[in-house]
């Protein structure tokens, strides 16, 4: 053991520009790994914590009625189910509602609750973040005093129907269930006073809160729909609002997923760069140091102590790196759940995680051990006399590559050619970092090009269809508004777009769309495979769902709505993610053969000209209490949209930074494993009166070819694999296939970007050649 | 009258030891002439290749002034040097230092096409050169780890020579070889010689300097005396002892 320590510390001494360009590159890795781990461990559990903490329930279910007979209905129903173990029946006020936030507007089913009654729920409580001294004016979900956007004392408008409320914020609470607009229901709190006001006017409608707990929180999908089943079929013109346990501790995580998602791929990736550079890094210096490991096999090492030195050497500092990496990731991770708890919007208390820790060193130090375990194998074939006399010959040059007599390349390129033509291991790290930092490009561009540049793309895959203005009217003066509408100049464009609930008998329950004329939409992507349902005993469902439950185009599945069921023939599979990947869509005609429409929301196209919100404000003046909501669609979507949009930025310059440093990196352990074996050379070519210049230029032109040909191939390739694994990606958000615009533009400058800073990186290393004087010839330096 | 190639006034050089300074060459005032074979002999650490790597700008004194023509390159910057060294010298190595990477042919070219871009020229001068030299075609293809010492070192040669330099270095350039490669190529730099190529070579084998007609006797730097050999001839006794005679009275 002394023994080989002594190796270790002579061999690191060796190589101290090495070891530290290694340990950076392991240090990256594990910072990324560790910040995953703790994103997809306990930052996930965290909503659980949270959950617990409040007794949340387990379903929520809003009612728009506040009879007593329902009540009564429900209780009884919720006592008499062996799966539920407690709930809370309280007093609301409910109305789809929109706000500012994040620049833009929010659209939720706002569910209002007295503060104090909220706060001592015995199910489904809400917890105060923050207080104040303010007395009357509303409590907002801490999501909302995220960022730029509320603070207590600002003033909130709220938008309820045709009304417009005032409120001073007095405060933020948390509540994992109801706590965010990402899930089915958002919960407010007014102060005792205002409260009191809006339940005596008509902004909002008298409503009870249901939030029930259950044995097995997994049934939470299957309980409520259950329930709202069986509320719908007793109570068929109250309308409801609802979230599970299963839907909104995955709705409020979308983007953790996404950012746990992309950094396990930039750890992994990056560790694959840096266990390739160790890799020849092992054996580049088993062949430079091949006559020295002769000399100590002749001394008495033995072959295990030697490869033991190699393993020691590199997991050490390996281990070391992670160990600093794991240690750093808790300096960055406040700033990543800063960032994330803008989607979130729940409190995340940072602690020491184990572990993550342990599982990071575990596996750097497995893969790290095994690497060299495997490229130091060949010390063992050393024979010590054949070592010592001349050296065991690595190179066994059969072709004279590129021979100056008959090159037509000009003298420097040439030389950098031959140099390159022999590199194999270098050629084979420069070709996998190229064909990973490819890739890292390619995702970046699609990111920027479909969410950044232009946030269009983004929105037609991840929302579905969207518009300028939404507009809810009661079917009793549809006919009216239609009339209005048709013969209104502001309007290019109107169709039917209106969300109900379906159950599929046998499966989930299915959110769906019903529309008048598809062809009317401006997304025609939504249906992925087949075709919109035409008549009224078709269905298109999610592909998500469809996969799960082994439907496909072409079967024939019963649904079911107000009591009354109905076989549909599948005619096209959907992808939406507004309910991860569980939704329907289908014909008015066909939806009426179940259930009827007791309003009608439109979504509406204006002139170019025309101002939403002084559209929407006309329209409703004229309808009155007829119109339910009208949505300024525009802006839900940068407000909504913005908190992804500036993760997406955020993203892509830190995976940018990051390839640049793996480039910088890669390029330093390159030109240095070069500059080493080609010590020799440098100083011959320089006594024959090669330039400092000239010899730079030459080692980055080396690089060169596999640069340019790994970069074009990964470009090539990754731009043609981006979608489906895109898809892949966001599968677990209901996302099957992925039509987003590959940028080649883009692609082409990032790619010769990519080429130009490896160059310049290349350059800049080799300005070691500058020491390197032919004097070092006759000095045997 | 001799036309001078390189003057030194005062050349000094000292390499830092540990420490301690130590003062290689001191003070030397010399003169390399046009067409000489110029050798310069001493014990082993006297200075001889530190003289030879300093006139030859592989190296840059630690004071004093070395003049190649109208220039003084003592003043020269690694660059200036390096394109100094290109467009003069020629260098013959002990270890011969032939890149293993390339073929012989590209060996000779790497340094041949850094001047001239006039590779069909040159390919013709290097392949007269190594006819001149005894280097077969077939040798020219090959790599230098699969050719002999002695052949490696005529490769150095040719490549020494390919760009017509005004001076050839030669640091010990038998001493890797045995005694028939050495010969070989002592009369390979003989037959350049008398052709007109003036030659600086550094040894410390009498059987080498036979071949100067000028000898240098250096010792702890300083340049202690000289000896003119005349034109070389095989075979001849009085050569042999009149160098015999000055290495005894330099001490050697």
């Amino acid at each position: 053991m002394k023994r080989t320590m002594l190796l270790v510390r002579s061999n690191i001494r060796k190589a101290k520009g090495q070891t530290v360009a290694i340990i950076m590159l392991i240090l990256l890795s594990s910072i990324m790994m560790n910040l995953w781990l703790m994103l997809s461990t306990d930052y996930m559990k965290n909503f659980e914590r949270s959950h617990t903490k409040v007794n949340d329930g387990h379903v929520t279910i809003a009612a728009y009625t506040n009879e007593e007979t329902f009540r009564e209905f429900v209780t009884d129903m919720l006592s008499g189910s062996d799966e539920v173990t407690e709930f809370s029946v309280r007093d609301a006020l409910c109305m789809p509602g929109s706000f500012s936030y994040g620049g833009g507007e929010i659209m939720a089913s706002l569910v209002i609750l007295e503060k104090d009654t909220a706060l001592c729920a015995d199910v489904g409580k809400a917890e105060l973040t923050e207080e104040s001294d303010l007395s009357s004016g509303i409590y907002l979900p801490m999501l909302y005093g995220s960022g730029d956007n509320y603070s207590v004392g600002d003033t909130i408008q709220l938008a309820l129907g045709s009304e417009t409320l005032e409120y001073t914020v007095c405060g933020f609470f948390n509540s994992p269930m109801m706590g965010s607009h990402n899930c089915g229901v958002t919960m407010m709190l007014l102060t005792e006073d205002k409260f009191r006001a809006l339940s005596e006017g008509n902004a909002a409608y008298p409503s009870t809160c249901i939030s029930l707990r259950l044995t097995d929180r997994t049934k939470s999908e299957e309980m409520k729909t259950l329930l709202l089943d069986g509320m719908a079929e007793a109570f068929p013109d109250v309308m409801f609002v609802s979230d599970s346990y299963e839907e909104v501790s995955e709705s409020r995580y979308i983007s953790s997923m996404i950012c746990a998602g992309i950094l396990s791929v930039m750890a992994f990736l990056v560790l694959l760069i840096g266990v390739v550079v160790i890799s020849s890094n092992v054996a580049n210096t088993i062949q430079d140091q091949m006559q020295n490991l002769g000399a100590l096999k002749a001394v008495g090492y033995r072959s295990g102590q030697l490869v033991s030195s190699f393993v020691m050497q590199f997991v050490v500092i390996s281990v070391l790196a992670a160990v600093i990496g794991c240690a750093l990731s808790y300096c960055i991770f406040p700033a990543v759940s800063g960032m994330m708890v803008s989607q979130t919007g729940i409190p995340y208390q940072i602690r020491v995680l184990p572990v993550p820790f342990f599982a990071t060193i575990g596996f750097v130090f497995s893969v790290v051990a095994l690497t060299v375990l495997l490229s130091a194998k060949k010390i063992k074939k050393i024979e010590p006399i054949t070592a010592i006399r001349q050296g065991v010959a690595t190179h066994h040059f059969k072709k004279n590559a590129v021979p100056l007599d008959l090159t037509r390349l000009p003298l420097h390129a040439a030389l950098a050619m031959k140099t390159a033509s022999s590199g194999l291991k270098q050629n084979i790290t420069i070709g996998i970092t190229m064909l990973v930092l490819s890739l890292i490009i390619v995702f970046s561009g699609l990111m920027f090009e479909n969410m950044i540049m232009d946030m269009q793309p983004f929105v037609d895959m991840f929302v579905g269809e969207s518009a300028d203005s939404c507009i809810d009217v009661n079917v009793s003066r549809e006919s009216e508004f239609l009339s209005a509408m048709k013969t209104d100049s502001r309007v290019e464009k109107m169709h039917l777009h209106t969300n109900v609930n379906v159950q599929h008998l046998g499966g989930s329950l299915l959110p769906g769309i019903i529309y008048d004329d598809f062809s009317k939409f401006n997304n025609q992507n939504i249906v992925i495979e087949g075709r919109f349902p035409k008549y009224d005993n078709e269905v298109a469902i999610a592909a998500k769902y469809a996969r799960e439950n082994g439907l496909k185009v072409g079967d024939e599945i019963v649904l079911k709505a107000e009591g009354n069921e109905q076989t549909y023939l599948i005619t096209g599979l959907t992808q939406l993610t507004s309910y991860l990947g569980k939704d329907c869509a289908m014909t008015r005609e066909g939806y009426e053969r179940i259930g009827t429409l007791s309003n009608a929301s439109y979504y509406i196209d204006l002139t170019e000209d025309t101002d939403i919100d002084d559209f929407n404000s006309e329209v409703s003046g004229r309808f009155g209490n007829d119109i339910n909501t009208a949505l300024n669609i525009q802006a839900i979507l940068e407000g909504s949209g913005g908190v992804y949009v500036a993760l997406a930025t955020v993203i892509v310059t830190a995976i940018l930074f990051v390839s640049g440093i793996i480039v910088v990196f890669v390029m330093y352990l390159l030109v240095r494993t070069v500059l080493n074996g080609k010590k020799r050379d440098y100083g011959i070519l320089k006594a024959l009166g090669y330039t400092t210049g000239q010899l730079i230029l030459q080692t980055a032109l080396s690089f060169m070819p596999a640069v340019i040909l790994s970069a074009a191939v990964g470009i090539t390739v990754c731009a043609q694999i981006i979608n489906p694994l895109t898809a892949l990606f966001f599968s677990g958000v209901g996302i099957v296939k992925c039509t987003f615009t590959v940028p080649l533009m883009f692609n082409i400058f990032a790619g010769i970007g990519l080429v130009l800073f490896a160059f310049a990186a290349a350059c800049l290393m080799s300005l070691r050649i500058k020491k390197i004087a032919p004097r070092a010839l006759i000095s045997g330096e | 009258m001799k036309e001078a190639l390189i003057k030194t006034e005062r050349l000094s050089k000292s390499f830092s030891n540990g420490g301690a300074m130590q003062h290689v060459l001191k003070n030397i005032d010399l003169t390399i002439y046009k067409g000489d074979f110029t050798v310069i002999m001493g014990a082993s650490g006297a200075g001889k290749s530190t003289l030879l790597y300093a006139l030859s700008g592989m190296d840059t004194p630690t004071l004093g002034k070395i003049t190649v023509g109208e220039a003084d390159i003592s003043d020269f910057n690694s660059d200036q040097l390096a394109v100094f060294r290109k467009e003069h010298c020629g260098f013959v190595f002990q270890q011969i230092y032939l890149l293993d990477t390339m073929s012989v042919l590209d060996n000779v070219l790497a340094a041949g096409l850094l001047v001239s871009s006039e590779k069909k020229a040159l390919v013709s001068r290097a392949k007269e050169l190594f006819a001149a030299v005894g280097i077969s075609e077939e040798t020219q293809r090959k790599f230098p780890t699969q050719i002999s010492g002695g052949e490696a070192q005529r490769v150095g040669i040719v490549r020494a020579l390919i760009n017509s330099p005004e001076i050839l270095f030669a640091d010990e350039p038998t001493g890797a070889l045995n005694s028939k490669s050495g010969l070989d190529v002592l009369d390979t730099l003989t037959r350049f010689h008398e052709a007109g190529q003036s030659v600086v070579m550094v040894t410390h084998d009498m059987r080498s300097a036979r071949r100067g007609n000028r000898i240098l006797y250096i010792q702890d730097g300083v340049v202690m005396g000289e000896c003119d050999l005349g034109k070389y001839k095989a075979n001849d006794k009085a050569r042999h002892e009149k160098l015999s005679a000055f290495l005894v009275e330099m001490g050697w």
